[in-house]
């Protein structure tokens, strides 16, 4: 089974690895994990006041199709409103990264980060209505 | 009653017995071999802990487990069935299939605790690709493995090794408490932590292996 250019590429060469401080209003992080494969992923996101993802951030464990599609989500959700970036589906980063069949569940991760990291930032914000955060 | 054949796993009489499809006389459900014809015995319907001869716990000895695999696995080695019949090579090599399943699943306290689980039926958590966003659990994962990565000498790694065993261990022993008073949502959560420290383990010796190697 060979890995796509693209995989490899997130993940020789992810992006936006590191980390935001996670007490900030404006930063909404999302934990989640695989127990299955012991993997842990952390994605941050910096929404600005009018609702837009302005910076994303992540830190994954896990095996090389989990980096490469947080790395890859990421990518996709900077610029995008919150709503936008919640929409996005598993399908369409396994399809992006040409997942094979058992490492699907590596971009169930990814969906589920970033929609528990989007559920922190309403959170912290008021239920759903995103208000000016300092 | 139904007796749907031979090979029927029985509830004859004692429902530890089973129909020797040789001979036909009572064979005990767990027994290799017929203790009347001597025939080789399908591995049937049995549980994993009941396969050597043990009440279902999470607390098991292990040594006495392996002693009783290498036994019976020598048993049932194919060389001894090499003159017999196709069936009993076929039922031979099916007990030393149950044999493997059975031991690999006891040998291993995550392995151990989905089994107990499902036996229970309770379905643990990861199964189908499922996430958990239990944040208590994966901010120690989360920490657990920073902490591993910013490790930069074998010592260090070492220390996280012993620690994180030790922390296995008192994990293990929270787990038998939890199967013990039927505790299974305790149990489950538990079999996550025992999965992630477990992870944690793997990637520092792996770790420490590298850092030997460089």
């Amino acid at each position: 089974m060979a890995y796509s250019e693209k995989l490899i590429d997130h993940y020789e060469n992810p992006r936006n690895v590191g980390s935001m401080d996670k007490n900030e209003t404006f930063v909404g992080t999302g934990l989640v994990g695989a127990p299955a494969c012991g993997d842990v992923m952390k994605l941050q996101i910096k929404v600005t006041p009018e609702g837009i993802i302005e910076d994303a951030k992540f830190k994954t464990f896990g095996c090389g199709s989990a980096i490469a599609s947080s790395s890859l989500i990421t990518e996709w959700v900077k610029g995008k409103s919150l709503d936008e970036a919640g929409s996005i589906k598993n399908s369409q980063i396994a399809a992006e990264l040409a997942l094979p069949p058992v490492k699907i569940h590596c971009s169930i991760l990814a969906e589920d980060a970033i929609k528990a990291a989007i559920s922190d930032y309403k959170t912290k914000n008021g239920q759903g209505e995103v208000e000016a955060a300092e | 009653m139904s007796n749907t054949g031979t090979e029927d796993t029985g509830t004859m009489k004692h429902p530890a017995h089973k129909v020797c499809w040789s001979c036909k006389g009572p064979v005990e459900a767990s027994a290799l071999f017929c203790d009347t014809c001597n025939a080789i015995q399908a591995p049937g319907q049995l549980d994993h802990f009941k396969r050597f001869g043990l009440e279902r716990s999470f607390v098991v000895d292990i040594d006495g487990v392996e002693a009783t695999y290498l036994k019976q696995q020598q048993k049932l080695h194919p060389d001894r069935f090499a003159s017999k019949s196709p069936r009993e090579q076929a039922l031979s090599s099916q007990q030393a299939a149950s044999l493997n399943e059975a031991f690999e699943t006891l040998k291993n306290p995550v392995a151990r605790a989905h089994y107990m689980l499902r036996l229970a039926g309770v379905e643990p958590e990861g199964g189908g690709g499922h996430t958990v966003n239990d944040p208590e659990l994966l901010m120690e994962a989360m920490e657990m493995r920073e902490a591993l990565d910013d490790a930069d000498n074998r010592m260090t790694v070492d220390a996280m090794i012993k620690d994180t065993r030790k922390q296995a261990r008192a994990c293990e022993n929270d787990l038998a408490d939890a199967f013990a008073k039927d505790a299974f949502d305790t149990a489950k959560k538990l079999t996550t932590r025992l999965r992630y420290l477990m992870k944690m383990t793997e990637e520092a010796r792996a770790k420490k292996s590298r850092l030997a190697a460089a």
